[in-house]
């Protein structure tokens, strides 16, 4: 099934180029054995495409169109979509740039990302399968807050400060980081004053986070970074009806209030 | 010795400031607990900036704005509003009692209710007992 | 920063107000061990001379590169301060204060625990002070012209005086006519005379040469039936969108003869006298009023609703002078103006929700109409009759949507006396008849006020105390009213009048958001200071006049008028403006994500291309310094002059350093 998908994908990036619409199309490939994104172009070997591991190409969108290409495709799933959506939105990526080949996450690759949404909104390739819900997310929710404290402070005391969920995640576009600035962050400590580095991050993530479990898959010392990221979202779906890469619709923290909510705020 | 609370309130300059300042002139007696830091609107108050006091090991921060509808600069506090609503969730969920965060209005002639919020908040962080919180890993 | 910090810390006393439960000295002591501080005074009132003297002289004579001084609200002094510093030859945002005043000495008993939190406020303030870098001021040019919103006697005189000095005015009035409420009045007290004969207290005799004044000014520009529908800029620079709707008739075609209002099939109820009588839809609204034209009214109006005028208007036929366009059109129009007056008046309290008072019989009726039934211009001539009879006892109800506990709490301050002067007109029109005033306190302090309240109980006016609490109710049984109140009789009336109180104008929280103005708890107007700046508002450049900052009779509604103009007027004879300082603006790190675009209300924030990347770019002339857009900064791209991260972080690590 999945080598059938495979074929078909190449076959289309292929015709695709052909085609002649799009500078470029970006993938994934398998090069010295290892796979990374690629930008294929016109007369690349087609048979070195990969659509495994799980890669989010989104930010490296950014990259190939800085780097002179002005339309490119993009073979991406359900994450790689939503992060494109914040992406247009934040003007980092002209929409009109992104030609987006939707497909699917197997069930497996879903339980792995621990993703309640494993497909985009368009699917070309690939069967929609259930979202995954972590049985971690109920046991957080029913602790006590002090429980819950101990919790993540345990958890977030392994952090070395690698950065490694910050240059991983896809929205994540600032040039610099306030988590970097020595004015809000001290330098040469770990793990980082707790909770403010994490809870710095998390409140930057509440209006972006499209759920691609980058940061936790990069994370070298296993810290349950979605499952926090998680709640956030449900949180402004809750508050604002806004779920981030779900649509174009502007973030609601940089919104006024609606005239309904006028009164309540009053 | 008993708990005195370190609380830290925001300002903004035109309604809540200049109501604590009005209750200055009413001469409306208040506890000790709060220092008051003066930006031009809540809007301006960064949760990052919430969030570090709390880390920092304030125990209380308030933060008090015009009501919605008379922000001097129209719409800065339906924003403050919003990243608060946001905020308290986000503390709840790492483990922090949002009860330690408060978001207010008062206008520049609220000076009694000025007052009240002030002791209000003083006796609930005084109830929640000193920041836990603080230098986790100190 | 290359420079070594050098700070100054004034501890001030003022008087016993901080040093009573503050101990000023030990507040000093504590500042001397503080990070940079390098010279520190207390001393009994340092906003005095010999007390900026001594900041000065500490500048000079120890190298102060920063001053603190630890006193009262910087909404008070800081102005004075800053001065102070700058004379010295410091960079007047090199100052930062500590409010140990309001927000410490006057709010705290416990003289130990009001030290150790004022101490704890300079530490505050050092600690940021350490931060503060040297700003300058930025200067814009100023427009030369003015908007006055408001034509009733407020806007007028504010207008003429603008004028008068050699300004531009528009002058906007969204009625047809000048001269706002005081226009529709019987007479305007303080009487001169109470005489029945005209002596010149009638509106058109006091108001005309006013009007006229505004007429024939060239400087003011008139437009009435109009609206401002936006305010764009900033003091010094703003721009104004005004909305004409149509009159249809050309006032200086119109010759009054009439004969369009003889031919006009429509008729409705003339609400400027209250429905008493009915006017066309073409009509004069009063003799009385300036300037003086035909106005047609489209709701009304057969052709514009469909009808008999629908394809042949009857009016237009009629006019032998083409006066009567019925295609004239909504105008918009914008004009650039550097400053505005705010005179828009207010609302007579409607007193239909006080079920008790059956305001709906049509022999209980407000003040208002009551002053429209007295008027020689009114729907009687005049002559005191209503509902068919002249009323022989009239019952006077004072305080009617004013100084209730659960309602309008404040007092309307012209209702006790316009009570007077109505009871007078009473006596004096029908000399028989019973006057019964209920009122809670005769508040007569205007001048010459209590003299007339006094001549008026001499006519044989039945002034009857009521308690605030009391209730007071009117009964209506078969025709026959009849007012009850404790401790007195009840009192049959042919005639109920309610001494309705002002409130604010229905719309004004609409005027707030289109000059960012705030209500104060009555509904009014808010002024920048009670006290000391009562004409001012918090947005530069706008001020009030009149009864949309509060109740005011004419007297103090001129007075604050001119007030007004001459505040305009300072800002108008300038050459150039300085602004704030505490604007935003965005460094090279910025990656263009356009949040602080959306955020910003005043639309200061573009996102432009520069060497190749978008970025933010913030006009600083219309950001207005609330620094929403850099609480909304991801990456702390954007940043605020004189409210930087870095000063703000610092004050929150000193508050936390502080625990108790």
């Amino acid at each position: 099934m999945l080598v059938l998908m495979l074929e078909d994908i190449r076959k289309l990036v292929k015709k695709t180029l052909d085609g002649g619409k799009v500078d470029g199309v970006l993938a994934l490939w398998r090069e010295n054995g290892r796979v990374g994104p690629h930008l294929f172009v016109k007369g690349d070997d087609i048979s070195t495409l990969e659509i495994d591991p799980k890669y989010n190409l989104a930010a490296v969108a950014i990259l190939a169109l800085a780097s002179g290409a002005k339309k490119i495709a993009l073979i991406g799933r359900g994450c790689d979509e939503r992060a494109l959506v914040e992406l247009f939105k934040r003007y980092q990526i002209d929409e009109n740039a992104i030609e987006f080949i939707g497909m699917a996450c197997s069930a497996e690759q879903a339980k792995f990302c621990e993703c309640d949404i494993p497909y985009p909104t368009k699917i070309q390739f690939g069967k929609k399968v259930k979202g995954v819900v972590p049985p971690e997310l109920n046991d957080v929710n029913e602790m006590s807050l002090d429980e819950r404290f101990a919790y993540w402070r345990d958890a977030f005391a392994k952090c070395v400060k690698c950065y490694g969920c910050k240059n991983a995640c896809p929205v994540c576009v600032c040039e610099e980081c306030v988590l970097e600035d020595p004015m809000w962050v001290k330098k040469g400590e770990i793990p980082p004053a707790f909770p403010m580095f994490h809870l710095i991050r998390a409140y930057h993530m509440a209006d972006r986070c499209v759920q691609c479990y980058e940061c936790e898959e990069a994370c070298p010392m296993d810290i349950p970074l979605t499952l926090l990221y998680r709640q956030l979202r449900q949180d402004m779906k809750e508050l604002f009806d806004y779920l981030p890469g779900a649509s174009d619709a502007k973030p609601p923290l940089t919104t006024v209030l609606e005239d309904e909510k006028l009164e309540e705020g009053a | 010795m008993t708990f005195e609370p370190n609380i830290l309130a925001f300002c903004c300059n035109w309604c809540s400031y200049a109501a604590a300042d009005l209750a200055g002139i009413g001469r409306m007696d208040q506890p000790t607990n709060i220092k008051i830091v003066r930006v031009m609107c809540s809007g301006r108050v960064k949760p990052e900036f919430v969030i570090k006091a709390l880390s920092d090991g304030v125990d209380g921060v308030l933060i008090l704005g015009c009501h919605i509808g008379d922000c001097h600069y129209v719409t800065g506090n339906h924003r403050t509003l919003k990243r608060f609503q946001v905020l308290e969730r986000l503390l709840e969920h790492i483990g922090i009692d949002p009860r330690r965060i408060r978001l207010d209005w008062a206008s520049a002639a609220e000076a009694e209710p000025f007052s009240n919020m002030i002791r209000e908040f003083t006796e609930q962080i005084r109830e929640l007992g000193p920041n836990p919180y603080a230098g986790s890993y100190a | 920063m290359s420079e070594k910090i050098r700070i100054g810390v004034f501890v001030c006393h003022c008087g016993l107000n901080i040093g009573a439960t503050v101990d000023c000295a030990a507040v000093a002591e504590h500042a001397k061990k503080l990070p940079h501080v390098v010279y520190v005074e207390h001393n009994m009132y340092t906003c005095s001379e010999p007390g900026q003297l001594q900041i000065k002289n500490g500048i000079r004579d120890h190298d102060l590169n920063r001053v603190v001084v630890a006193s009262c609200s910087p909404r008070m002094h800081e102005p004075t301060f800053r001065a102070t510093v700058a004379d010295a030859g410091l960079n007047p945002f090199l100052f930062e204060m500590a409010n140990i005043r309001e927000h410490c000495s006057w709010i705290h008993k416990d003289k130990e625990a009001g030290t150790e939190k004022a101490k704890m406020l300079v530490e505050l303030s050092v600690a940021r002070a350490a931060l503060l870098e040297p700003l300058d001021s930025r200067e814009v040019g100023v427009t030369n012209t003015a908007l006055v919103i408001g034509a009733g006697v407020s806007g007028m005189r504010a207008a003429t005086d603008i004028a008068d000095r050699g300004y531009d005015v528009h002058l906007v009035e969204r009625e047809l006519f000048m001269g706002g409420k005081a226009a529709w009045f019987s007479k305007m007290f303080p009487l001169r005379k109470c005489e029945e004969t005209c002596v010149g207290d009638c509106p058109h005799c006091l108001l005309v040469p006013e009007f006229e004044e505004v007429l024939d000014n060239p400087r003011i520009t008139l437009h009435l039936n109009s609206e401002v529908t936006n305010i764009d800029g900033y003091v010094g620079n703003f721009k104004a969108t005004i909305r004409t709707q149509p009159i249809y008739v050309d006032r200086d075609k119109c010759t009054y003869c009439g004969e369009c209002t003889n031919v006009c099939p429509a008729s409705v109820p003339d609400e400027r006298n209250y429905g008493m009588q009915t006017r066309k839809a073409i009509y004069l609204p009063s003799t009385g009023i300036v300037p003086r034209s035909y106005v047609l009214d489209d709701s009304a109006c057969s052709h514009f609703v469909g009808g008999k005028c629908a394809k042949k208007p009857l009016c237009v036929k009629a006019c032998k002078f083409g006066a009567i366009d019925l295609k004239e059109k909504e105008r918009t129009q914008e004009v650039d103006i550097g400053t505005i007056v705010v005179a828009t008046g207010f609302d007579n309290y409607d007193p239909t929700e006080k079920k008790e008072l059956h305001y709906q019989h049509p022999r209980v009726i407000t003040a208002p109409e009551f002053e429209r039934l007295s008027a020689y211009t009114g729907p009687t001539d005049g002559k005191l009759v209503i509902d068919g009879i002249e009323p022989k006892r009239v019952a006077f109800i004072s305080c009617v949507g004013s100084r209730e506990k659960d309602g309008n709490e404040y007092c309307s301050r012209v209702c006790c006396i316009f009570t007077a002067k109505q009871a007078h007109s009473v006596l004096r029109k029908l000399p028989d008849a019973h006057v019964a005033v209920y009122y809670t306190d005769v508040r007569a302090f205007g001048k010459g006020h209590e003299e007339f309240y006094q001549k008026v109980l001499d006519e044989g006016a039945d002034y009857r105390l009521r308690e605030l609490e009391d209730p007071l109710k009117v009964t209506i049984n078969n025709d026959n009213i009849k007012v009850r109140c404790k401790g007195h009789k009840d009192f049959k009336a042919d005639l109920v009048v309610l001494a309705t109180g002002l409130v604010p104008q229905h719309d004004s929280p609409e005027i707030c958001r289109l000059l960012n103005l705030s209500l104060s708890g009555d509904g009014f107007f808010m002024e920048a200071h009670p006290k000391l700046r009562p004409i001012d508002t918090f947005t530069d450049g706008v001020f009030l006049a009149g009864c949309c900052q509060g109740p005011k009779d004419i007297a103090d509604s001129m007075a604050q008028a001119s007030g007004a103009a001459a505040r305009a007027c300072g800002i108008l004879s300038k050459m150039a403006l300085t602004l704030g300082v505490e604007t935003a603006f965005s460094d090279e790190t910025c990656i263009g994500c356009g949040t602080c675009v959306e955020v910003c209300q005043f639309g200061a924030i573009t996102l432009e291309e520069i060497d190749g990347e978008l970025r933010a770019v913030v006009n600083e002339a219309l950001c207005k310094g609330c620094g929403t857009c850099i609480a909304a900064c991801p990456s702390g791209a954007m940043q605020q002059r004189h409210y930087t991260d870095e000063q703000i972080l610092a004050m929150i690590e000193a508050v936390a350093g502080g625990g108790a």
